[in-house]
C-alpha cells in the first residue's frame, strides 16, 4: 500500500470539514448533499464493478433496486425492525450480484452491457407484476419507516455512510487486490497469464460491488420513505450514476464522488433560474462538454491544475 | 467651540441618518417578508402540470387584485417535478426547506404523490392535490390521520370513480349497446396497471362483461395495426384502452384503421380540448372517462368565468384548462379563504377551516359541480367506507350531494364533443363511429 500521512491528513479534513457544514449551510443546502452522498455511493459502487474490470454495467440500478426494496418489504410489509431488515437486504443484493457476475464468464463488451440492461428491465416488470400486494405493483410503497428526520440528521446519517464506503474503498483499492482488480480493465489477458484467478477477481469486484449497492440503496430508501419501479428501474436514474462516474473520474474513488456533487448542485442551483425542462439542457451541455474536454473527468482536471501550480511554485 | 459644535452636528446627522437607515431597512425588510408564498408541485411540460399551475396562477392574482390574503400579498413559487418521482421528492423539499412556502398545490401524477408524501408528512405543510385520485392515499388518511391532516385531494378518488364507472358499463356498455366481451389494451405504465386492475376486478365482473383478452403495449409503440387486428381476432364486443401517454397515436390509428369494434376506456389525450388537433381531425368515436369538469361539460357562471380569464390569458397548450385546472384555481381560493379564516396556516387551524369550506355552484338552481370535503368520520353511504380530506363526491343519482365522480365524454367524427353519461350531465348520446356495424 502506498500510503503517506497527509493523504490520511487530507482525508481528515475532508469529513472534518463536512461534518461541520450545517453550522454554516442551510437546510436546503443539505438536503441538496443528502442526494449527492447517495448518488455518490450508487457511483462508487458501479465504478468498483465496471470501471475497475471494464465490464460496463448497464443494470446497475437491479442491484441498488434489490436492496431497496427487499428492506422496504421486510420493513412496510413485516414489520421487521430496520437493524435486520438493511443486512438481509445487503445479502440479497449480493445473491443479486452474483446473477449479474453469471453472464461476465462468457461474455464481455457491449454483449455484456445489452444483458445487465436487459436484467434492469426484466426486474422492472417483475416488481410491478409478481405480489403488487408486497411490492406496491406500479405505484410503488409510501410510508416506509425513515431512518432519520430532518435536513441535519439525514445529512449526518448519508454522509457517515459515504465516507466510511468511500474510505473503505479507497483502500481497498490501494491493495494488490484493488491494482490487479484495475489491471482487469486493462488487459485480462495479461492478468490471467501471469497466474491469477480473473474469474475470483470478477467476482469479488461484483460482489464488493453488490455490497455497496445494496447497502446505498437499503438506506437511500429509509432516507425517502417511499419507492417507485420508475423511481429505481428507469434509464435516467442509470444514466446519472453512470454520468457521475464517467464525468468525476473513472477508476477513482474520488471521481465518483466529485461527479456525483457537481450533477447534483449544478441541477439544484439551476432549479430556481430554470424551473422546467431546460434545466437538464444545461445539464447535458454542460457535461458533455467537461467530457469531450478532460475525457479522464473532473478529477483529472483538479490534478493538472495542482501539477501546474507545483511547477509554477518550484520555478 | 465652533468645530466642536460642527463635530456635535455632524455626529447628529449621522445619528439621524443611521435611525433613518434602520428604520427603512426594518420596514422594507418587513415589506420583503410579508407575503404568502404559495408552492406549485407538478411537471411543467404536460398539459395536466400547467393547468394546475395556471389555475392557482388566475387564482392568486384575483387575490392579489383584493389586497391579498392577511394584509399580504401571494406570491407562487414553482418546482417542476418533471414526472419523476425522484424528482418530485427534491421538488418537495425545495418548496419546504428553500422557499419555506406556506402551502402547496399539486399537479402531481399518482407514484409522485406518493414519493413525495412522507415529506409532507415530516414536513406538515397543507397541501391539495388536484390530479391524482389515488385512493391509496386516501387510505393512509384513514390510518393515521393526525400525521396527514394537512393533505386534501379536491378531485374524486379512483374508487369513487370505479364505483360510478361500472354503473357505466352496466347501463350503457352491457344494456344499451348489448356487449358482452371485452379486449382490453393497456399501455405499459403504472396508470395502465392500475386501471386495469379496476376494470377486470370491478367493472367486468359487475357489469357481467367477459374480459376475453389483454394486450399490454409500449407507450413507445407506433403502428398499432397488428395489435387491432389481434383485438378483432379475440372475439370480443368492444376494446377497453388505457392510454395517458401518447393517447393520440392510439386513436388516429383507430379511426384511421377503421377498426371494426367500438372503442372506450381512459383515454388521457381525450381529456383535453387539443385532442382534435392532435389526431389531426381523426380522433371521432372516441370515448374516456373524465373527472368534473371536463371537455364537452355545461359549466356553472363560475366555472365559465375562470375559462374566459384562462383564455384571455394564455396562449399556448393547454387552451383550455383540463379538469385539475378548475380544482387548482377553486381549490387555491378555498386554501386562501381558510387560512384567512384560521389567521394563517397553523395546522390545526386552518385544517379545521378548510374542512369547513363549501362551495355549491348551480345551475338553474340545482347543484352541478361542489367543492367540500368528506370529514374524517364520514361515511359514503354507497361504498359504506370514509374518504377523510377527499373532494365530496356523489355516486348516487340524482347527483344531489356533490359532484359526480366522473362523466363520460365523447367525440364525434365532426369535430365536437359531449358528455354521454350520466344522465343528468349528458349533453349528448353514446355513439358507435360510422364505420362499426351495430
Amino acid at each position: 500500500m502506498d500510503l503517506r500521512w497527509h493523504h490520511f491528513a487530507l482525508w481528515a479534513a475532508f469529513i472534518g470539514g463536512m461534518l461541520a457544514l450545517p453550522q454554516f449551510v442551510s437546510s436546503g443546502t443539505l438536503r441538496t448533499i443528502i442526494f449527492a452522498n447517495y448518488l455518490a455511493i450508487f457511483a462508487i459502487s458501479w465504478d468498483i464493478l465496471s470501471g475497475r474490470t471494464g465490464y460496463i454495467s448497464f443494470g446497475h440500478p437491479f442491484l441498488i433496486g434489490i436492496g431497496a426494496y427487499t428492506t422496504a418489504i421486510l420493513t412496510k410489509r413485516f414489520d421487521i425492525a430496520v437493524e435486520y431488515a438493511i443486512p438481509s437486504a445487503v445479502l440479497m443484493t449480493m445473491v443479486g450480484g452474483l446473477i449479474l457476475f453469471l453472464p461476465a464468464l462468457r461474455i464481455k463488451g457491449s454483449y455484456f452491457a445489452l444483458v445487465t440492461l436487459a436484467f434492469m428491465e426484466l426486474i422492472y416488470q417483475l416488481v410491478q407484476v409478481i405480489r403488487p400486494d408486497l411490492t406496491g405493483g406500479t405505484r410503488g410503497m409510501s410510508g416506509i419507516p425513515t431512518l432519520t428526520l430532518g435536513a441535519r440528521d439525514g445529512f449526518y446519517l448519508s454522509f457517515s455512510l459515504m465516507a466510511a464506503i468511500a474510505l473503505s474503498m479507497w483502500l481497498l483499492m490501494r491493495t494488490r487486490l484493488g491494482t490487479a482488480l484495475s489491471a482487469i480493465g486493462m488487459n485480462e489477458e495479461s492478468v490471467r497469464g501471469s497466474g491469477l484467478s480473473t474469474t475470483r477477481l470478477k467476482l469479488f469486484a461484483f460482489l464488493t460491488g453488490a455490497f455497496v449497492a445494496g447497502l446505498g440503496g437499503a438506506f437511500y430508501v429509509h432516507y425517502l420513505g417511499s419507492i417507485a419501479p420508475r423511481a429505481l428501474f428507469d434509464i435516467n436514474f442509470l444514466f446519472t450514476i453512470l454520468v457521475a462516474a464517467l464525468i468525476g473520474g473513472l477508476s477513482t474513488v474520488i471521481g465518483p464522488m466529485l461527479g456525483a456533487f457537481f450533477l447534483t448542485f449544478l441541477l439544484e442551483y439551476l432549479r430556481p433560474y430554470l424551473p422546467g425542462a431546460e434545466r437538464y439542457f444545461i445539464y447535458g451541455g454542460i457535461a458533455l462538454l467537461l467530457y469531450m474536454y478532460e475525457p479522464k473527468g473532473i478529477l483529472h482536471l483538479f490534478s493538472r491544475g495542482l501539477d501546474r501550480w507545483r511547477e509554477r511554485v518550484s520555478s | 467651540m465652533g468645530h466642536i459644535a460642527n463635530l456635535r452636528e455632524f455626529s447628529m446627522n449621522i445619528k439621524h441618518v443611521a435611525i433613518t437607515a434602520c428604520a427603512m431597512s426594518a420596514l422594507f425588510a418587513s415589506t420583503a417578508f410579508a407575503e404568502i408564498k404559495v408552492g406549485f408541485i407538478g411537471s411543467l411540460s404536460s398539459d395536466t402540470g400547467l393547468s394546475t399551475l395556471r389555475g392557482a396562477e388566475i387564482a392568486i392574482d384575483e387575490l392579489n387584485a383584493k389586497g391579498g390574503i392577511l394584509g399580504q400579498q401571494i406570491t407562487l413559487v414553482t418546482a417542476d417535478t418533471g414526472e419523476d418521482v425522484t424528482e418530485g421528492i427534491k421538488a418537495y423539499e425545495f418548496l419546504a426547506e428553500t422557499e419555506e412556502v406556506d402551502f402547496i398545490v399539486s399537479g402531481s401524477i399518482d407514484d409522485v404523490s406518493l414519493g413525495w408524501m412522507p415529506r409532507m408528512r415530516e414536513f406538515q405543510i397543507p397541501t391539495l392535490d388536484t390530479w391524482t385520485s389515488y385512493i391509496g392515499i386516501i387510505d393512509m388518511l384513514v390510518e393515521d390521520f393526525d400525521s396527514m391532516r394537512p393533505y386534501f385531494m379536491n378531485i374524486a378518488s379512483d374508487e369513487a370513480l370505479a364505483t360510478l364507472y361500472i354503473d357505466f358499463g352496466k347501463d350503457v356498455l352491457k344494456d344499451q349497446m348489448g356487449w358482452n366481451s371485452v379486449f382490453i389494451l393497456q399501455e405499459d405504465t403504472a396508470f395502465g396497471g392500475a386501471i386495469n386492475g379496476l376494470v377486470t376486478d370491478a367493472l367486468a365482473p359487475n357489469a357481467g362483461i367477459d374480459v376475453v383478452d389483454t394486450l399490454v403495449y409500449d407507450v413507445a409503440t407506433v403502428d398499432f395495426a397488428p395489435v387491432f387486428s389481434r383485438a378483432v381476432d379475440s372475439g370480443a364486443d368492444f376494446i377497453y384502452l388505457i392510454s395517458s401517454v401518447n393517447s393520440q397515436v392510439v386513436s388516429s390509428q383507430y379511426v384511421k384503421l377503421q377498426v371494426p369494434l367500438g372503442m372506450t376506456g381512459v383515454n388521457v389525450a381525450a381529456l383535453g380540448q387539443e385532442f382534435w388537433e392532435d389526431t389531426g381531425g381523426a380522433g371521432g368515436g372516441i370515448s374516456t372517462l373524465s373527472p368534473v369538469p371536463s371537455v364537452g361539460f355545461r359549466l356553472d357562471a363560475a366555472s365559465q368565468a375562470f375559462l374566459d380569464t384562462y383564455q384571455a390569458r394564455y396562449d399556448s397548450r393547454p387552451s383550455f384548462p383540463h379538469f385539475n385546472g378548475y380544482n387548482a384555481y377553486f381549490g387555491v381560493l378555498q386554501a386562501m379563504a381558510a387560512a384567512e379564516e384560521a389567521g394563517g396556516f397553523n395546522n390545526t387551524t386552518w385544517v379545521d377551516a378548510m374542512e369547513k369550506q363549501d362551495l355549491i355552484l348551480e345551475i338553474d338552481g340545482e347543484m352541478w359541480i361542489r367543492y367540500a370535503f368528506w370529514g374524517n368520520d364520514e361515511v359514503e353511504p354507497r361504498t359504506g367506507r370514509t374518504y377523510p380530506h377527499n373532494v365530496r363526491f356523489d355516486i348516487t343519482e340524482p347527483y344531489d350531494d356533490g359532484s359526480p365522480s366522473m362523466v363520460v365524454i365523447q367525440w364525434y367524427e365532426d369535430g365536437s364533443n359531449a358528455v354521454v353519461y350520466p344522465a343528468k350531465y349528458a349533453t349528448g348520446e353514446f355513439v358507435l363511429p360510422s364505420w362499426v356495424e351495430k
